[in-house]
């Protein structure tokens, strides 16, 4: 039984747990494979609809001591004090909703975050449990789906027409009040509710779950490199930015190129269609958009099923990938 | 007269509205602790009804939650068939009342060579609102996480009534691996299912339909005292409702001549949403269960129907009356002419990962159904 949804909450503290258990001086002794699989089911589990990732930003912040919110809402650490700068980063932010009408009967109407969105995106929400991230924590609610039913014998094809205009979100308010009272209100940001889903070896199932997962190596490559002082070359510096906005232009990552750069070269760890757990690099165009991020690598964690809900990836990728992250922060390849 | 002459006289004037609101507030704080309460028990019946997972031909795992759910003293019998019975009282008239353990899903076809799974609807779904979703595959013996794959976005969805067929992937990546999870042919499929409690008093989840019926009679059994029954009262928590009303019909055959009538304890499919026509089928969430007096299986007999609105007022229960979409277990008596006068409660969203329902209306349906069990 759930008394309703305290996700962010929850993981926050479950997070600021994990940083307690695992600090920097027990972490340094460890493979990291102990962590990685709690680490990225945890971030999975959280939501960071684009414009309003700040928690999810907050509970990675909490696991790297020394790390700032930067003006944009990015979550940054350096690491190394030297003039050869060099940057690392991991977008947090997902696809999603804000409310955008809250009806008189307590029906909730949606408006979609802004951004790039896979193909049938909007479908994926039709006739599922939704998380509302109200002023007051999180409120579960449900988006609407004609009831079986209520089409037969009526001339109504039974294939879905839904479109977010058919969005209705039922959180169980019957009045415009009754909504209010709970915290939320028009720009409350909603998002699929998440279970993240282990299944078969070592597969990970969640939305946006291959750039959790590379989100998730990365916090671990940059706590070891905190734990291990000295890691970063001499003479060097590494950025470490988790970036907000990414499907708006790439703002958080702008900001991090116009006020930290310029940077001798960036690796963007992220995630990418591909087999789950396969990371490929491969050179990327963003430095003709923002020249200080020099020369520009992308670290993609392989999904099966990207940009669904049960996006998948693997545990040994992500292993993998930060294994790979380690080296690089330590001026190798 | 002087004001100071009226000042007590306003001073006790003001004490006593106040004594009055305060007491009014301290009754009705009184009466929603009590309404708290009450839907908190009607909770721990529900939620581990909710997420236990039958698909229909496998509904085991609920029967064995019902078993416990239910007081000491009951004593139950599974049929041949698997329908669950508990039988109260002596004599006649025998007064039956029926609830379905199972619930939709889908059943596994074949083991494709990469070990995914081919699956087929059990029961009637939109087959989109499963795929690209968390999935586990109940072998009898564990239960295997799974997803099913997402439907292909170029495609439009297919009919709802097909013989739809989604794919189910266990992470194996050969048949030797998934079979060796014990997965077969026959397996059934569904979705992680939570029981969540959204505001006020409305709820969501899997499977309310009809795991709210089954709560209904084991909350009236845990308040009824069999030693007061003056006439036999059969509460039947039946199999496979959703693929044909089978349990129902080696019920109902068993029984024969015997009931007097029989009460189908289901959902009542209501229109109560922005997304539905409300030309029938609108019953309100909240305004208490509803007598089912037309679907597409049976009409109850106009008597009965004001007869039962008759009761209901007299024992201040609440009971809206309608008619809607689908079939019920009692139809299956009617074969021996036994009347079916089946009781609901308002859903929305039937069939679908998000079921909906108020608190206020499972209570009431317990209610009614303790009260008719008890004499009507």
């Amino acid at each position: 039984m759930v008394q309703g949804e305290r996700v962010p909450t929850v993981a926050v503290l479950a997070l600021s747990l994990l940083a307690s258990m695992v600090g920097p001086g027990r972490l340094s002794g460890q493979s990291g494979e102990t962590d990685l699989p709690e680490l990225a089911t945890r971030l999975a589990a959280l939501t960071a609809v684009t414009g309003y990732e700040q928690r999810l930003v907050d509970s990675i912040v909490a696991l790297l001591p020394g790390a700032v919110r930067d003006r944009a809402g990015n979550g940054v650490i350096v690491l190394g004090s030297g003039e050869r700068r060099r940057l690392v980063a991991c977008p947090v932010s997902e696809p999603g909703f804000v409310v955008g009408r809250i009806r008189d009967d307590g029906w909730l109407t949606l408006r979609r975050a802004p951004g790039r969105v896979a193909p049938g995106f909007e479908r994926q929400i039709e006739g599922q449990r939704v998380s509302l991230f109200g002023r007051r924590g999180a409120v579960p609610g449900v988006v609407a789906v004609r009831s079986i039913h209520l089409t037969r014998g009526r001339g109504t094809p039974p294939a879905s027409t839904f479109t977010l205009d058919s969005a209705y979100v039922d959180i169980g308010a019957a009045t415009r009040a009754g909504a209010g009272v709970a915290g939320v209100e028009v720009l409350t940001p909603v998002a699929l509710a998440k279970r993240p889903q282990r299944y078969g070896p070592d597969l990970l199932a969640a939305p946006v779950v291959a750039r959790r997962s590379a989100c998730a190596a990365l916090v671990l490559a940059a706590r070891r490199a905190i734990a291990e002082q000295g890691m970063v070359p001499r003479g060097q510096s590494v950025v470490v930015a988790f970036v907000v906005e990414q499907e708006l232009l790439g703002r958080g990552l702008a900001t991090v190129a116009t006020t930290r750069g310029p940077f001798a070269e960036t690796v963007l760890v992220d995630g990418g269609a591909g087999t789950p757990g396969l990371v490929t690099r491969t050179a990327d165009s963003l430095a003709r958009r923002w020249p200080t991020l020099g020369t520009v690598t992308r670290w993609s964690l392989g999904a099966r099923y990207l940009g669904t809900p049960v996006e998948t990836t693997s545990f040994a990728g992500a292993d993998s990938l930060q294994r790979a992250l380690g080296r690089w922060i330590g001026g190798g390849q | 007269m002087s004001g100071a002459g009226t000042r007590p006289m306003r001073a006790a004037v003001r004490l006593a509205v106040a004594l009055v609101a305060m007491a009014t507030v301290a009754g009705g704080g009184q009466a929603l602790a009590q309404e708290a309460a009450r839907l908190r028990s009607v909770e721990k019946v529900l939620a581990p009804l909710v997420e236990s997972h039958g698909v229909s031909g496998m509904e085991a795992p609920v029967r064995e939650t019902v078993q416990r759910l239910l007081p000491a003293w009951a004593r139950t019998e599974t049929d041949t068939a698997g329908n669950l019975w508990l039988t109260m009282g002596k004599g006649e008239p025998t007064v039956v009342f029926v609830a379905h353990l199972d619930e939709i899903g889908f059943t596994v076809t074949a083991i494709r060579d990469d070990g995914t799974l081919d699956a087929v609807a059990a029961g009637g779904l939109f087959p989109w609102l499963w795929q690209g979703q968390p999935a586990l595959v109940h072998t009898g013996g564990r239960t295997v996480p799974a997803v099913f794959a997402p439907r292909d976005t170029a495609r439009p969805p297919p009919a709802a009534d097909a013989d739809t067929v989604v794919r189910v992937d266990p992470g194996t990546g050969s048949r030797a691996a998934t079979e060796a999870l014990g997965v077969r042919p026959g397996n059934t499929v569904t979705s992680p299912k939570r029981y969540v409690r959204l505001l006020g008093t409305r709820a969501t989840g899997r499977s309310f339909d009809d795991r709210v019926g089954s709560a209904s009679l084991v909350l009236a059994a845990r308040a009824l005292d069999p030693a007061r029954l003056g006439h036999t009262v059969i509460f039947i928590w039946s199999v496979r409702e959703e693929i044909g009303l089978e349990g129902a019909r080696a019920a109902a055959a068993a029984l024969g001549l015997r009931p007097a009538r029989v009460h189908a304890i289901d959902t009542f499919v209501s229109a109560d949403s922005p997304l539905e026509r409300p030309n029938f089928a609108l019953a309100p969430l909240g305004r208490g269960p509803v007598a089912r007096a037309l679907d597409n299986s049976a009409v109850t007999p106009p008597a009965y129907v004001d007869s039962l609105v008759a009761f209901a007022r007299s024992r201040r229960l609440p009971l809206q009356v309608g008619t809607t979409n689908g079939g019920n277990d009692g139809s299956a008596f009617t074969d021996w002419g036994v009347p079916d006068v089946p009781i609901g409660w308002p859903l929305r969203y039937s069939h679908s990962p998000v079921e909906l329902v108020d608190l206020r209306d499972v209570a009431g349906l317990a209610d009614i159904v303790r009260a008719l069990a008890e004499g009507w």
